[in-house]
């Protein structure tokens, strides 16, 4: 059983509500969906990038903002139907479908979210809560 | 969001379930960017038409679409696709079919299959300070700086419901206390050729985020110049517009761009184009199997200097080369003989495809030599290749030879 000692709730934007919770992934740098990612499994394949190599998958995905092509919306549905797409997305400026997005939360989540932190989204309620 | 009565009609469902859709989606952008009401546009332009972004799932969607009686209301062009409709590349069966079924779903909706990503090249140009609903990054990008048009970065489907439509939300770059500059780089750096303007575009890009860049210094750059400096901006960061004093009609002056803003100032040497060079450059080995020319799709004029490069000469056996254009271009190439010069020589023009979003991996390639910024970006994760990125003359020279020699 997870052991939680401190938790942290940030009021965010809704942009697409749902609920989601799991282990969070956080890229610094931009996230480009078409031809960046894997659809198969998830994996960021853009090099050089940050993340290249981890999956996105089930994961909970703070990111600054998307970057590059503008067949990404494609790709982050394909993820949904393939099963392979994070399970909610904290960002700084994105809309994506059928995920649970939520943005321009009231603190830097950068400086609050690490790689594994177990992360809560209620983006209905633009509720992001963070177990330390 | 105030919708007008037609608009409200619209959403509830008035003219059919496809028209509701796109309302849904152009309502909900409106309300996270806070748009008060939506515009008329002129044009839209729909990309992301790879089956390997729209996958079965989004071939599928498409194909719903247009059943259920999707009619594009204003002048809707499509982007690349996967296959080239004018010859057979050897591509995997499955793939072509699937390709093909994706862009005969948008045509189905009354889009006009240019399947390029210059629809520029093809004669739709927007004109100055004409809203339009633009996706392709490059073509967003290019729209807007070099012709003053006003579009936000579109995304597939958002585009699409433009097209549906013919309304966009108002925000964004369609407004213009949002069209001013925010970081000034000067260009201390004579630019050379199309890979000088990629490195600047990529290293900009990957800088700026999503703010707007200003270049003073450009000497002189042609149309393609700028093709490429801003595919290059768009692929390696989020950028919608930039502005070049004295080049683009919204920066005459440097104070002209920025508006009165107070604004960054970093400086382009050498060492940054010769750094970022050096980043888009991903192979190690100097066997080169395959090159590719033409990301954006070639000008006409790029495809003459090609003939001039490959007049006369040979491909290396061991290496394979397509350079990529739309219908319209290779059409022209092929009246004035320079299809010809670039098949005797051993190359391969193609239209409709490019790299990134064709399938050229299945035919077994694995170094790639480009002259393309965007092409060297996304190679190694769209198609698995490695890649060396240099001039033209560099990637024509390993085409000959079958390895890269820079």
């Amino acid at each position: 059983m997870r052991r939680i000692t401190m938790a942290i709730i940030l009021k965010g934007r809704s942009i697409s509500k749902g609920c989601a919770e799991g282990e969070a992934l956080v890229s610094r740098e931009p996230i480009g969906f078409n031809f960046g990612i894997h659809v198969i499994d998830g994996a960021i394949t853009e090099y050089n990038h940050e993340l290249f190599g981890k999956s996105i998958k089930g994961k909970i995905l703070l990111f600054p903002h998307g970057k590059g092509s503008t067949g990404g919306s494609y790709v982050v549905y394909q993820l949904a139907k393939n099963k392979t797409a994070p399970r909610a997305i904290i960002a700084v400026g994105a809309i994506m479908g059928g995920i649970p997005v939520i943005d321009r939360l009231e603190k830097d989540p950068f400086d609050l979210i690490s790689d594994g932190d177990h992360v809560r989204v209620d983006a209905g309620q633009g509720l992001v809560v963070i177990d330390k | 969001l105030q919708l007008t009565d037609i608009e409200k009609r619209m959403r509830e469902g008035e003219k059919g379930k496809p028209v509701r859709t796109a309302m849904e989606i152009l309502i909900a952008l409106g309300e996270i960017y806070g748009a008060e009401k939506l515009i008329p546009v002129r044009s839209a332009h729909v990309a992301g038409l790879s089956l390997k972004s729209h996958g079965i799932a989004g071939m599928e969607w498409a194909e719903d679409m247009a059943k259920e009686g999707a009619r594009v209301c204003i002048s809707t062009t499509l982007n690349v696709i996967g296959v080239d409709r004018s010859q057979d590349l050897h591509l995997p069966e499955a793939w072509v079919r699937d390709q093909l079924r994706i862009g005969r779903a948008y045509e189905r909706m009354g889009c006009i299959g240019t399947s390029s990503c210059v629809p520029y090249y093809c004669g739709f140009i927007p004109r100055y300070q004409e809203h339009i609903a633009w996706a392709e990054s490059s073509a967003v990008v290019f729209s807007n700086s070099v012709l003053g048009a006003r579009d936000n970065r579109e995304g597939g489907p958002s585009a699409l419901a433009s097209g549906l439509t013919g309304r966009t939300p108002l925000y964004g770059l369609h407004l213009d206390e949002n069209r001013k500059g925010d970081v000034l780089f000067k260009v201390s750096v004579p630019l050379r050729n199309l890979a000088d303007y990629g490195a600047l575009g990529s290293y900009a890009g990957r800088m700026i985020g999503t703010r707007v860049p200003v270049f003073d210094g450009l000497q002189q750059p042609s149309t393609e110049d700028l093709v490429y400096l801003r595919a290059a901006l768009a692929s390696s960061g989020s950028v919608a517009l930039f502005h070049a004093v004295g080049v683009t009609p919204e920066a005459p002056t440097v104070e002209g761009a920025f508006g009165g803003k107070k604004y960054e100032v970093l400086e382009i040497t050498a060492k940054e184009l010769d750094e970022r060079k050096q980043k888009l450059t991903s192979a190690k080995d100097r066997k080169v199997d395959y090159v590719a020319i033409g990301c954006p799709h070639c000008s006409l004029k790029q495809l003459k200097e090609l003939t001039t490069l490959l007049r006369g000469r040979r491909v290396n056996k061991e290496t394979t080369l397509w350079v990529h254009t739309n219908v319209a271009i290779n059409y022209l190439a092929k009246q004035l003989g320079y299809v010809q010069v670039i098949e005797d020589a051993g190359g391969v023009v193609t239209q409709d495809l490019c790299t990134i979003l064709g399938n050229p991996e299945a035919l077994g390639f694995e170094t790639l030599a480009t002259d393309s910024p965007k092409m060297a970006f996304y190679a190694p994760g769209s198609n698995g290749f490695h890649v060396w990125y240099g001039s033209v003359e560099q990637c024509i020279e390993a085409a000959v030879h079958g390895t890269w020699n820079a």
